[in-house]
């Protein structure tokens, strides 16, 4: 009992040192995150690059895993920039959210996020759920988009477990276009299934470098099946007009292209976030 | 919060249970992939950890193996396997990463069961005629055979807990329903799943662990008349 006396009295002395260091930070410090995925890092080191450039203080707390792990440390304060995925993000925060155009879900996240969070600039380059098949069943089958599907039989979606619980899964297929899909869980192999032949359509990240190196074809989407994800920076009360202004000019430069062209470097050359990320904004002028 | 009442009815709801990842197919497939890596195990350990028991040769062979066993990262084992193997092998890439994974056990628990035979017994057993064949199956084997089933039991519960990683590589089992369930932020999902894990994980051993008592009175009887 003295023992966890003593133990506690620690851990709150921790807690309000790391509180007073918060505070302190707060002031001068951008703490800049990003999740576990070598292309959000490649865009989180973008910011911290122009703002760094800027003058501005910089803390780089990368790698901070998935939305369930860092949601709660943004809106706690502990992290003050961080670049989100518009769809994705808003489907974190309400779950039954039926919005899928870039615009429309822009403004419903921008509805939804909690005080004192700002969504900035919307960016053009997106990364969002896509239904890819390889070259060769579609120009068999010939399919361009998603509703060329429902004349054929027996296709095969594979993707996430959690695919069948999304509004875009089976059930959305069924209901926006009519098509028909028995459903495989291939989780963190679903690319090389495809490729194996084993499922005929593949739920992939749409800046995903492999759809490009892979030559996949994705399905256009013209129902608007899938909500749209694009690149946005989530900002703090932390991260002042000036630096909110270089942070949305980075959003603004960015192309969908881009973001793939960043990701294939990273995949194939197997550079770093800060070499990828300075050689693009260099390219944009955005850096000297 | 996630409440008792949530995870009940989730697991009182028939839709969870039908259907190609429904319980009753996730349970089959998570125990088919179980017991065949647990079998396969089984048939190449036993052997050789009776032999070097029997023998009295090796030893330092079971255990490096035991030890080694310990620093396999299970879920590297598993993804460095299907990406060798090509992902129509996953099946096959999976069981056998299993059954890597249930040999130390099983070996060391063979071995163990031979080396702790009173040598009074198997020295008795040579002056009766008996010869090295009879000696292992009639003395050394039933004798050891609570150590056996000791390891295959610990095997079982390592072999159980793994297959829950198999959804990441597009097989079932049981841990579908925590990796789609985490995903989705269906606390319900994740914890029925858990608890069902739980409990076959707990079946299991108490059902091994009374075969291993079974097996075990023959050992005292055979003490008793010493």
């Amino acid at each position: 009992m003295k023992k966890m006396t003593k133990s506690s009295i620690a851990l709150s002395a921790v807690a309000i040192l790391g509180l007073a260091g918060c505070a302190d930070a707060g002031s001068e410090t951008i703490v800049i995150g990003s999740q576990a995925y070598y292309s959000n890092e490649i865009v989180a080191e973008a910011y911290a690059l122009v703002l760094e450039d800027a003058g501005f203080q910089v803390e780089r707390q990368f790698s901070l895993g998935q939305r369930d792990v860092y949601v709660p440390a943004i809106v706690a304060g502990e992290v003050d920039l961080f670049p989100e995925y518009s769809g994705n993000l808003l489907q974190y925060f309400n779950p039954e959210a039926s919005e899928t155009s870039a615009e429309d879900v822009y403004n419903a996240l921008v509805a939804a996020l909690p005080a004192g969070l700002t969504a900035l600039t919307l960016s053009g380059a997106s990364d969002q759920d896509s239904y890819n098949v390889t070259k060769e069943f579609a120009t068999e089958n010939n399919l361009v988009s998603i509703g060329d599907l429902a004349a054929l039989a027996n296709v095969t979606l594979g993707g996430p477990p959690e695919l069948t619980g999304r509004p875009y899964g089976p059930q959305g297929l069924l209901t926006t276009y009519g098509v028909t899909v028995a459903f495989e869980a291939t989780g963190e192999t679903t690319v090389e299934s495809l490729v194996a032949g084993l499922i005929d359509m593949a739920n992939v990240y749409s800046a995903d470098p492999r759809i490009q190196q892979l030559g996949l074809v994705t399905l256009k989407d013209p129902q608007g099946l899938f909500l749209a994800s694009n690149l946005v920076p989530i900002a703090s009360g932390a991260v002042n007009a000036d630096a909110r202004a270089l942070i949305n000019a980075i959003s603004l430069a960015m192309s969908a292209e881009d973001l793939v062209a960043m990701n294939v470097r990273s995949v194939e050359e197997q550079l770093s976030a800060a070499v990828i990320a300075r050689d693009w904004l260099v390219s944009k002028g955005l850096l000297n | 919060m996630l409440s008792i009442a949530e995870i009940w009815q989730w697991l009182f709801d028939v839709t969870n249970w039908e259907g190609r990842y429904g319980l009753v197919n996730l349970f089959f497939e998570h125990m088919t992939l179980s017991f065949s890596a647990i079998l396969i195990a089984a048939l190449i350990a036993v052997p050789i950890g009776v032999a070097i028991g029997h023998l009295g040769k090796g030893e330092a062979v079971v255990v490096a193996i035991s030890s080694i066993s310990r620093a396999i990262p299970t879920m590297g084992l598993l993804f460095a396997l299907v990406m060798f193997m090509g992902i129509e092998f996953r099946g096959f890439a999976v069981t056998l990463a299993l059954v890597i994974i249930a040999i130390p056990p099983i070996l060391a628990g063979s071995y163990a069961g031979i080396k702790a035979i009173p040598q009074t017994i198997s020295q008795a057993a040579k002056a009766q005629g008996m010869t090295a064949q009879q000696l292992i199956w009639h003395v050394e084997l039933p004798l050891s055979a609570a150590s056996i089933i000791g390891g295959v039991r610990i095997a079982y519960i390592q072999v159980v807990s793994t297959v829950v990683l198999a959804p990441l590589i597009g097989l079932g089992g049981l841990g579908f329903g925590i990796i789609q369930g985490l995903a989705l932020r269906d606390f319900a999902q994740v914890t029925s799943s858990a608890l069902i894990i739980v409990f076959i994980t707990i079946l299991g051993d108490r059902l091994i662990g009374f075969a291993q008592k079974l097996t075990a009175v023959k050992l005292a009887a055979v003490e008793i008349d010493r």
